[in-house]
């Protein structure tokens, strides 16, 4: 993932003090999550649903 | 007598309701031995001695004058220490919760209190149930008892070490990607990992709330069962919890494997990761074996480790941010890099990608029962190597992943690790079998068989 992008994508989540005093594990980071991401297969039916579902409840 | 510190919780239990042995008498040989051994395993965050002896003290009491609470009663137990105890730090291996005490007992704990089993105290994990074994937190990690330069797996590690070490014959673990298992694995002893929705989650610090699954932990298969039986059930107050008819998991024990069919899935540890040839020969063993004892053994397929493995993570990470994401923000430093690296992944995940995940896991899911419409259990690889060095990162980084586990927190399906055998280091290697939804007992029938053939609980670490 581009270095920018990094930042980027880290500032919006509020990672500020992560990017300056660890920087190197917020990259670590990033590419954990591009890394899984491009390894997962999208289902090619769209009307393929999440799990678990939606479900009528009462709350707790 | 078999030795006190290697009795099982079933043999324990009996010998104490039968008035054989004190409760007392069996903490405080195990208290003794941990007072030798764990500074060399590292398998307690907080030992609860003195609680736990005044608890066998009344648990001798109570029995002397005819009451029994439970088929455990004043048997120790060990918990992972993101368990909740009343009064007692929930730390979860992170100096983030190192204040926080628990007010009340999570269900679990509170279910084996009810039988009887007296708590000893917190036991090792690593930080907050992910990562692997780190030397930047505030408790060193873990040892395995086979040999100590080795990780005991994790992150169940002080449950899964002090099983095999003969510190307590019964242990609660969590499983959200294996945590269970893999020490189980690493340490040569039994670990389930139920169905999920099966044990209740509440009381038990979250790391991924569609993932996290409460586990037993022992030394003996019927001793899993018998932690079980006290386990399942429904809470309501547990959204993941299911309402399905629990217990009776020792019925089918000593009923053998003949007639049953087994899916042996192959590709996990020839294709999609091969595993070490002496991981490998153990798997081919332990089938072979349960052919020659009746079982029925054919070749299954399922998606393959490596989309399990990007399901399970999409997943973890993005609930595991939701939990950390506001700690991460305002004190990533009181985290270690370990689990700071891996939190910190679902801040660069989108919804988009969490649900794709889930709606490949939904075809994940079809693809494992499919499977089992045409076998009673699957066999496959738990750990595609022996546990490697604890001081080599770089070797603990490439053989952490290289495991079966994680496609059946994906599924919720019941899976369990044991022993297969030990390598030629004298480390344990393992096996994984998976059953069908609430179908534990058969589980249970199948790997006790095993057990009862390899004799896998006689072989005990050797310690000083």
């Amino acid at each position: 993932m581009d270095k920018a992008i990094v930042e980027l994508l880290a500032r919006r989540a509020g990672l500020d003090k992560a990017l300056a005093e660890f920087p190197e594990d917020v990259t670590a980071a990033a590419e954990q999550a591009s890394g899984s991401v491009a390894k997962m297969k999208a289902p090619t039916d769209p009307r393929a649903e999440p799990w678990p579902p939606m479900r009528t409840g009462t709350g707790l | 007598m078999t030795d006190l510190h290697w009795m099982t919780a079933t043999e324990a239990a009996r010998a104490i309701a039968a008035r054989e042995l004190s409760p007392v008498e069996l903490m405080g040989g195990l208290l003794e031995r941990i007072d030798r051994l764990d500074p060399k395993l590292n398998v307690f965050i907080r030992l609860d001695g003195d609680a736990a002896m005044d608890a066998a003290r009344a648990a001798e009491a109570e029995i002397m004058s005819g009451r029994r609470r439970g088929p455990v009663h004043g048997v120790p137990v060990g918990i992972k220490d993101i368990i909740d105890v009343a009064g007692l730090p929930t730390t979860c291996h992170s100096k983030v919760l190192i204040d926080n005490v628990a007010s009340a007992d999570a269900v679990c704990v509170s279910r084996l209190r009810g039988a009887g089993a007296i708590v000893l105290g917190k036991l090792s994990t690593h930080e907050f149930a992910i990562g692997g074994p780190s030397f930047d937190l505030p408790w060193a990690p873990a040892r395995n008892p086979w040999n100590t330069d080795h990780h005991p797996g994790g992150s169940s590690s002080g449950s899964g070490s002090g099983l095999a070490a003969g510190l307590f014959p019964m242990a609660l673990g969590s499983d959200t990607g294996g945590s269970v298992r893999n020490p189980a694995s690493a340490c040569g002893i039994v670990g389930l990992k139920p169905t999920y929705g099966l044990v209740s989650r509440r009381g038990v610090f979250p790391l991924s709330f569609t993932l996290d699954h409460v586990g037993p932990m022992t030394r003996t298969v019927a001793d899993n069962a018998m932690m079980l039986e006290i386990l399942a059930g429904h809470d309501p107050l547990d959204p993941g919890s299911v309402a399905a008819p629990a217990g009776h998991y020792n019925t089918k024990l000593e009923r053998g494997v003949h007639g049953l069919r087994i899916g042996f899935v192959r590709h996990f540890h020839e294709e999609d990761m091969p595993a070490d040839a002496e991981v490998m020969a153990a798997l081919e063993h332990v089938a072979g074996t349960l052919q020659k004892l009746g079982a029925g053994i054919r070749d299954v397929r399922l998606p393959t480790l490596g989309e399990f493995a990007a399901v399970n993570r999409v997943i973890l990470q993005s609930e595991a941010w939701a939990i950390h994401g506001q700690w991460l923000r305002e004190k990533p430093e009181d985290y270690g890099q370990l689990a700071r690296r891996r939190l910190m992944a679902g801040a660069f995940l989108s919804a988009g990608d969490y649900v794709q995940a889930g709606r490949r896991r939904l075809e994940m899911i079809g693809a494992v029962e499919a499977a089992l419409r045409e076998v009673d259990v699957l066999l496959c690889a738990s750990a595609m190597d022996p546990p490697s060095r604890i001081d080599n990162p770089e070797e603990v980084e490439r053989t952490y992943p290289r495991q079966a586990r994680t496609p059946f927190n994906v599924t919720g399906h019941p899976a369990l690790a044991m022993m297969s055998g030990l390598s030629s280091c004298g480390l344990p290697l393992s096996v994984q079998f998976v059953g069908h939804y609430f179908a534990e007992a058969t589980l249970f029938q199948v790997a006790r068989e095993w057990e009862r053939a390899a004799g896998t609980e006689n072989s005990h670490p050797r310690l000083v």
